[in-house]
């Protein structure tokens, strides 16, 4: 599988990696020759450079041989021009993914995507870091939510607090204290910053990440028996009125919410207000404590830091959490200050390019695999699978599906039905499979959905 | 530096060295010659200490996916991988007791790999055929690279593959023919079989037979120069055999990146490419001379053997494989003056010839233009350009570091030899054939000569001087600065 990647800028470079470990032939364009031998010293890809939208270098990159092009500068104008001729010169069957973010073009997703460049989807990381802040609040003391098969199944990252009935216990037994009646599997531990795919032998421990997967319906009723304060989140501040605030400003434009949206500069506040009904638009700047504690910081039940600048982003959440708010997200850009987040006391972080990785990569899955996120930044993924009829593991009990060791059978839908299946649930054609796997064994388990060894 | 991690690859590549034995195993159990004996104990011994190494040395945390290998950890990869080949490489000849001594068994190894050429043997005809044929196959291995060749084969080494890859492919700026590592290998040995497949057929129509037609197209299609007789190729007296080997030597002297453009139907980017272009000139060039000047020194008395004797004397010293079917010591001063110019030029970069390569002396050259230029005109702002690409600056500082090195070390290694008491001729023509990877030189190691006669500690650092050559210097020597080995 061929992919030609245009910008070798922090979201190319991290997709370009994750591709080269999986044995696909990647080819990176970028015009600067530093991004390139970074690139090309951390990992197996072959690199050109010149312009992504210089049709010379895109026939050079072999983009009529290609199956997947992506454009992800950070000039939109470059990624849809890039698009443009790569339809132009690769055809249809080139699969092209555009990172868009100004609403601009963004309005007219039907125009870029049918006639004009062919795009077959456009990735805007703004809009996933709005959803993913709006997901957050919807189950207040998760660190991750994830979602699957059209939002009916939910992968959600919780720290268990101490006092837990499941605390110290061998996950075998986890029906017998939840309740039968609850589908409910446990996907992953992160214990002191390590991802284990648990059997049921593993414990859970105190201060241990829980990863569960569940049906939505199920989802309070399960948070509530997990022993976890469900306090909703109603009183929100939003720092930082950018096209990411703006956005999720307007997103919690409604009765429930009492918004505030900080920003510091006079004529942009003055287009939030305009724009905005409910939330109240404030002038000032978010590392004044004076402005913080006027509008009572420490009733907030989340504290919501999106500007451009992600050191003010992660200071003024450490200044919110010192006078007094519940929750705060940051948001990041630098992918090397995420491991400082959670030691610092943050609770969460949102990252576009990290959104826009992991839409990316939900369309470069070979085979039925429809969607796929990662989890704890790169360490497992979780894959969403049709079982197509053909497919190996059709007809099979789990328990004889060849699986590499790290990999799990978490749940599957059946119809309207989400099975929790057992060593002898027998796997049916159509069945959306959601299988948690650890990065390396990625390949291997798309082998086994979509290779069936034939001896005759 | 992770040791455990560098150790744990090279007893890999060990072992698939001592997988390859048995071929000449098979040989030798064909002839029923005795050598299939020692060459069993010989693979058996190299396969199990890979093995071990490869077991001993796993490091878990090395192989996650997320771990990259690092400029450092590569060199000194491939630099002892070398090192290691060059030991258990020796092992049959050791074990067979075709050398008394352990140097002879090592440098006969390394010349192979690092497709040198000299020779410590006296009297070949008298080895065993299996031993000939794993001293030939050494030289095909080692020719498009034994790195290259686990890359191709190794499926774990796709992550950290371009550094090994940078560290062993010759040339200022290594070419990536293909998005994946183990693809660009594949697809060079790929060209490389081909070709040698082709070679054998070619030289079988002359009349060889299969084993000396493979020894003598691994000989030439590694730039190496081992023969199976006593006086190489002239031993066939063979106009048709001269031709062909001189062919595939030319052939094996240029970019495998162009061989393959050419076999995807590319033509105009072989006659285009500057390198190619001025290789094949010197080619010309030099036979056109070579020619009139052994007819006029009546070295021949006729012009087509003229011909036939310079243009395979001109090949094999420029590619440095290192053949002879001439004794070109006793040709006019001019025609010993061009091939001992050629002896340092050496091949194309990405070939398998050895040498500083053509494109290093062209990139010397003109940036010595360029400097020239700028005196002329001081405001002028220009670069130096290979056909159409601009070349960076580091890629020249590159060059010229290479070249001091290259220059430097031949003559310390040459003052070394003269210290163990060797005349200065055959000091310096061994060091530079030894470090250019050639085979014969002039004075006591021409090409009617061999290198055993030489003193062991002469032996040793041009056995040394051999793999220098081939690694293309930085490779090996950083093992040798202290600031390699800080944390």
């Amino acid at each position: 599988m061929r992919i030609i990647i245009i910008g070798a800028g922090e979201v190319g470079y991290h997709i370009a990696r994750r591709l080269a470990v999986e044995n696909k032939e990647v080819v990176v364009i970028d015009t600067s020759s530093e991004a390139l031998r970074k690139l090309a010293e951390a990992s197996d890809v072959q690199t050109i450079r010149g312009s992504g939208s210089s049709p010379k270098v895109l026939e050079d990159a072999g983009i009529a041989r290609a199956d997947i092009f992506l454009a992800v500068t950070d000039s939109d104008e470059i990624n849809l021009i890039a698009c443009f001729f790569a339809n132009m010169l690769g055809g249809e069957k080139v699969t092209k993914l555009a990172r868009i973010r100004g609403s601009m073009y963004t309005n007219y997703k039907g125009l870029l995507m049918d006639k004009g460049a062919g795009i077959t989807k456009i990735i805007n990381p703004d809009e996933e870091v709005v959803n993913s802040v709006l997901r957050l609040m919807s189950v207040p003391g998760a660190v991750e939510i994830n979602e699957f098969a059209g939002g009916k199944i939910r992968l959600i990252g919780m720290k268990l607090p101490d006092e837990s009935p499941i605390m110290g216990m061998q996950l075998m037994h986890l029906r017998d204290r939840i309740g039968e009646d609850l589908g409910l599997v446990i996907a992953a531990l992160v214990r002191d910053g390590e991802l284990i795919i648990p059997s049921g032998l593993d414990e859970v421990k105190k201060g241990d990440i829980v990863y569960f997967v569940c049906d939505i319906r199920d989802q309070d009723e399960i948070v509530e028996r997990l022993g976890i304060d469900t306090e909703p989140v109603r009183e929100v501040m939003i720092i930082g009125g950018g096209n990411i605030g703006y956005k999720l400003a307007k997103a919690l434009d409604n009765k429930y919410y009492h918004t505030r949206l900080l920003e510091n500069r006079e004529k942009r506040c003055r287009f939030l207000s305009e724009r905005l009904d409910r939330p109240i638009v404030l002038m000032g700047d978010s590392t004044d404590q004076d402005i913080l504690r006027e509008e009572n910081i420490q009733d907030m039940d989340m504290v919501i830091a999106v500007t451009g600048d992600e050191e003010t982003n992660i200071l003024t959440c450490l200044l919110a959490k010192s006078l007094g708010a519940k929750r705060t997200v940051t948001r990041v850009n630098n992918f090397g200050y995420m491991p400082l987040i959670e030691p610092i006391g943050i609770d969460y972080v949102v990252c576009p390019r990290q959104s826009a990785i992991n839409s990316l990569l939900h369309f470069i899955r070979r085979g039925r695999i429809i969607s796929s996120v990662n989890i704890r930044g790169e360490e497992a993924e979780a894959l969403e699978v049709i079982a197509v009829e053909g497919s190996p593991i059709v007809g099979k009990e789990v328990k004889d599906i060849n699986f590499p060791r790290g990999c799990l059978i978490l749940c599957f839908q059946r119809g309207d039905e989400v099975v929790i299946p057992r060593g002898d649930t027998v796997i049916e054609p159509e069945d959306k499979l959601i299988i948690i796997s650890t990065r390396q064994n990625i390949p291997k388990v798309e082998k086994v959905l979509t290779t069936s060894v034939e001896f005759f | 530096m992770r040791w455990k991690y560098v150790l744990h690859v090279i007893g890999a590549l060990v072992a698939c060295i001592g997988l390859t034995m048995i071929f000449p195993l098979a040989w030798g159990a064909y002839y029923g010659d005795g050598s299939a004996k020692p060459l069993s104990y010989a693979m058996f011994l190299t396969v199990v200490s890979g093995v071990v190494l490869f077991f001993a040395f796993r490091d878990p945390e090395a192989s996650k996916a997320s771990s990259v290998m690092t400029h450092r950890e590569g060199m000194a990869i491939v630099a002892l991988g070398w090192f290691a080949a060059g030991f258990f490489g020796g092992l049959p000849f050791y074990l067979a007791g075709t050398f008394e001594s352990v140097v002879d068994c090592v440098f006969e190894s390394l010349s192979g790999f690092s497709t040198t050429g000299a020779s410590v043997l006296s009297n070949i005809e008298t080895v065993p055929r299996g031993i000939l044929f794993w001293r030939s196959l050494t030289h095909w291995l080692g020719g498009m690279g034994i790195i290259v060749l686990s890359l191709a084969i190794l499926p774990f080494l796709g992550v950290g593959g371009m550094q090994l890859y940078k560290a062993e492919v010759p040339g200022p700026v290594p070419d990536k023919l293909k998005p994946r590592i183990k693809d660009t290998a594949m697809t060079l040995w790929k060209v490389y079989v081909m070709f040698s497949v082709l070679e054998t057929i070619l030289l079988m129509f002359g009349g060889m037979d299969l084993f000396d037609a493979l020894c003598h197209t691994f000989g030439t299609m590694a730039t190496g120069g081992f023969s199976t007789m006593n006086s190489s190729v002239a031993a066939f007296d063979s106009a048709y055999i001269d031709y062909v080997i001189t062919a595939f030597m030319l052939i094996a002297g240029i970019n495998f990146t162009l061989h393959y453009m050419l076999l995807k139907g590319r033509f105009d980017s072989i006659i285009k490419d500057p390198e190619f272009r001025v290789f094949a000139g010197m080619v010309v060039l030099a036979v056109i001379v070579i020619t009139i000047a052994v007819y006029q020194g009546q070295n021949y008395d006729n012009v087509p053997d003229a011909v036939r004797y310079t243009s395979f004397q001109v090949a094999s010293i420029l590619t440095t494989t290192g053949y002879a079917t001439a004794d070109y010591e006793m040709w006019p001063g001019i025609a010993q003056a061009i091939l001992l110019f050629f002896m340092f030029v050496g091949g194309c970069a990405g070939s398998t010839g050895g040498g500083m390569k053509v494109m290093r002396i062209m990139l010397l050259v003109k940036h010595s233009y360029k400097e020239l230029f700028r005196l002329i005109h001081p405001r002028s702002v220009n670069h130096v350009k290979m056909g159409k690409t601009v070349v960076q600056d580091d890629v020249i500082s590159g060059v010229w570091g290479f070249f001091i090195l290259w220059i430097g070390l031949f003559v310390l290694a040459a003052f070394i030899v003269a210290g163990t008491g060797v005349d200065v001729v055959t000091s310096f023509a061994a060091s530079l054939a030894c470090i250019g990877n050639i085979g014969p030189g002039i004075g006591g190691v021409g090409p009617t000569d061999n290198f055993a006669w030489l003193p062991d500690t002469a032996k040793w650092v041009l056995t040394f001087c051999m793999v220098l050559g081939r690694l293309e210097i930085y490779t090996v020597i950083i093992l040798f600065v202290p600031e390699f080995w800080r944390k």
